[in-house]
């Protein structure tokens, strides 16, 4: 239904070049075109202009004018769907999606069909997870729009979101079949049969699932999302040999895949550890070249066996010089039967470098590089200090900072080890000194700066992090807006221990504005993976931005924050607290700044 | 199993820290900022030594213009537990590389203190020769005397006839 109070055609004409302007964003220009409309007295009180200026105003930041603006549009003309179209816009971009709702659902009354405020209403829809009213709108917007491609898709994923698999995969399936083959490439197709096998599987046919997936491989281009579909299939149907020999193939193109192996353990139907040892040796044989196999047959032994494959396992480590062997072999703590025996062998390898410069006295050995003994006593310090044994850390870290002062990780290492006998003072000037040797290196940068925070030392850690934030700004502002999570929680953390409880909230907040941020960017995708049919992606998005919170970083901000809040509702902070706060801020500050 | 990989590699700004801190292990002498500032600008004359990936060594030297034109090796030095694995070899290598692509170099000559006989046979290995003694050339460590080790590139200018008729004209 159009406007109560049409314009003759030359303002009329006006009206149209204001939604021109704002289209363009061109809104000095749009303002120009709404004045000379208003100040037309017979018009100066025209609904859908003074809406429309409100709008512009919106886009130039002037928010209070904006909904002045917009809210006497809407009192002039209540049965216009521009200005409820236009309300709803003003406040969907201030985030307040059910309000934007109700004014869409009010413009719909007046003009049913508008396709451009169906679509904006299926976007807050989508967005605000109302998957009934987005099921009926996206149905409304296939009826009046049954060619596009776009309403087929949404339709489909409508049902899909609310579980009506069936619905979703007859419509999917419709719209596959109005589809000609194309000869060339075509990655939306792909994309759409993968989609489709998705909501297949999703259901619950795997049988269904597998015929699909074979009836239109030909028209898929990832290869390997084919190929894990398949063995995933097949295991579900327990077709095991099928299953089997579809992860070897997988494992040819990439035998460092953990779960690959897990997955032929099952199609194997492996149970024990003897046969998943077997496996493992299996495939180190055929892929010798392959760190996965070798590291997983450690996972399956014990005794002698354990002790002779470990043995060879580091040895290759320390020959190569690989830093993080004992990262690598961590997991295998748990048993105190495999700790013993590697010790036993480190110190094996300790008396025999230093003596003779082979891992032990066999002479068939070959010598060993001379950063051999230097990687071994580098692992000691690591296996002492997760033993929370800090004298025997310490001792080797020492040594083999003797031996090459030049080693960057050695400074790393004997700052963990301050770290975990808890002197935070020490620890962070270790990782200081690691990081004044190699200053272009990123991790080490992020080290030093956590190992201050966890010293209290904000404005050092600022400094530090400056060395790869954006020039021209501060180090802070830069990395909230990078949304650089561990450093606000770390300095939040900080704040905490150092009493100053507004400054520890405020990053929180920090914090939480960005995991709603993560929220809001979501918008953008709806009507993106829609059109470039990234489907599986976008449903994996929905899907994450449903659990956005329960992440481990949340968690960890959020902890603090309801301690933080705690602790002023049980002791608020009077007058003479806030005096005191102010004094200590001044004493801390003196205290950080020598 | 492969053999250990060694390489020469840039001094930047960035890990200039592991040129002083090798320096304070190896060399009994301490260096002022000066010197590391002028490293920085030295380009292919000053190079840090890795072995297997990890800092061990390091060779610094100058172009010296008081006597003709010479290289001056400043420092050359590696970790005890990497020596006697070519690593010296390999940056002594380099800057000989250097004078002969450059060609105009007379002679390369350096410092040693009189009772490294190590260093001394090490030198003599790339042809270089004692030619003077220089009596207190140090001043914190005993013995306070230094060799001055050369190492002839060209015949001295004097021989030169070619050059020497053109200069004349």
């Amino acid at each position: 239904m159009p406007s109560s109070n049409p314009l003759p055609p030359k303002e009329n004409s006006l009206f149209k070049r204001i939604l021109k302007c704002y289209e363009h964003k061109q809104y000095k220009n749009g303002l120009k075109f709404a004045k000379q409309i208003l100040s037309n007295p017979k018009f100066s009180e025209h609904g859908e202009t003074l809406a429309m200026k409100g709008l512009t105003l919106n886009c130039l930041g002037r928010k209070e004018e904006a909904y002045e603006y917009v809210r006497r549009g809407l009192r002039n003309d209540l049965t216009s769907h521009v200005c409820w179209h236009v309300y709803g816009l003003l406040q969907r971009s201030d985030k307040k999606y059910d309000e934007a709702i109700k004014c869409y659902r009010n413009a719909l009354k007046w003009e049913k069909d508008n396709i451009q405020i169906l679509r904006d209403l299926s976007l807050l829809q989508v967005q605000m997870r109302d998957l009934e009213g987005y099921r009926d709108t996206r149905y409304h917007l296939f009826m009046l729009r049954p060619t596009q491609r776009v309403s087929w898709i949404g339709f489909a994923m409508a049902y899909h979101l609310l579980e009506d698999y069936e619905t979703a995969l007859n419509i999917l399936e419709t719209f596959r079949k109005t589809q000609i083959p194309s000869s060339g490439y075509d990655f939306e197709h792909s994309e759409f049969l993968l989609y489709q096998n998705m909501v297949i599987r999703e259901s619950g046919a795997f049988e269904e699932a597998l015929r699909h997936l074979q009836a239109n491989k030909d028209q898929i281009y990832d290869k390997v999302t084919i190929q894990e579909t398949y063995g995933e299939l097949y295991l579900k149907l327990s077709m095991f040999e099928e299953a089997k020999n579809e992860f070897n193939k997988l494992l040819e193109r990439n035998p460092e895949n953990i779960d690959y192996y897990y997955k032929l353990h099952e199609a194997e139907k492996l149970t024990t550890d003897a046969e998943k040892y077997e496996l493992a040796c299996r495939y180190r044989t055929k892929f010798p070249r392959a760190l996965m196999p070798r590291r997983m047959a450690l996972n399956y032994v014990s005794g002698d066996l354990f002790r002779k494959e470990v043995d060879e396992y580091m040895r290759r480590g320390f020959h190569k010089g690989i830093p993080p062997l004992f990262v690598d072999l961590k997991s295998l703590y748990k048993d105190k039967e495999k700790i013993k025996i590697i010790e036993d062998l480190l110190n094996t390898y300790r008396v025999s470098l230093t003596t003779t410069g082979f891992f032990s006295p066999d002479p068939n050995e070959e010598k060993q590089p001379a950063s051999a003994i230097l990687w071994v006593y580098y692992y000691m310090a690591q296996h002492y200090d997760y033993l929370q044994d800090t004298v025997e850390a310490f001792k080797y870290i020492e040594t083999a900072i003797n031996h090459t002062p030049t080693l960057i990780e050695l400074f790393i290492v004997k700052g963990q080890i301050y770290k975990h006998a808890g002197d935070v003072k020490e620890a962070y000037k270790c990782m200081d000194e690691a990081q004044a040797l190699d200053t272009a290196d990123r991790y080490i940068n992020y080290k030093c700066a956590k190992y201050m925070l966890r010293a209290n030392l904000l404005q050092e850690a600022e400094e530090i992090c400056s060395k790869f934030t954006r020039e021209g700004v501060s180090a802070m502002e830069n990395l909230n807006e990078m949304q650089c999570i561990w450093f606000q929680t770390e300095c939040a953390l900080a704040y905490q221990r150092l009493e100053k409880w507004g400054e520890s909230l405020k990053k929180c907040h920090e914090i939480d504005r960005h995991f709603s941020e993560i929220i809001e960017d979501q918008f953008d995708f709806h009507t993106y993976c829609m059109r470039k049919m990234t489907l599986r992606s976008y449903v994996g998005l929905l899907r994450l931005e449903d659990v956005l919170r329960s992440h481990p970083f949340y968690f960890r901000a959020a902890k603090c924050a309801i301690q933080v809040y705690l602790r002023l509702h049980d002791r608020p902070l009077s007058y003479t607290d806030t005096q005191q706060q102010l004094n200590t801020d001044l004493a801390i500050q003196w205290n950080t700044s020598d | 199993m492969k053999r250990s990989k060694i390489e020469l590699g840039d001094i930047t700004p960035h890990n200039i820290k592991q040129l002083k801190r090798l320096n304070t292990v190896v060399f009994p002498v301490s260096y002022n900022e000066k010197f590391y500032k002028d490293v920085l600008e030295a380009g292919e004359l000053a190079k840090l030594a890795y072995y297997n990936d990890i800092v061990v060594g390091a060779v610094c030297c100058r172009i010296d213009l008081e006597v003709g034109r010479r290289l001056y090796i400043m420092t050359l030095g590696c970790l005890y537990p990497y020596r006697r694995l070519g690593i010296g070899t390999m940056m002594v290598q380099h800057v000989l590389n250097y004078v002969e692509k450059d060609g105009n170099f007379d002679s390369i000559y350096l410092h040693v203190q009189l009772n490294n006989d190590g260093a001394i046979e090490f030198y003599k290995k790339f042809g270089f020769q004692i030619v003077e003694t220089k009596e207190h050339y140090y001043k914190r460590i005993e013995p306070a005397d230094a060799y001055v080790l050369e190492k002839v590139l060209k015949p001295s200018a004097n021989n030169d006839g070619d050059h020497q008729s053109n200069s004349m004209k």
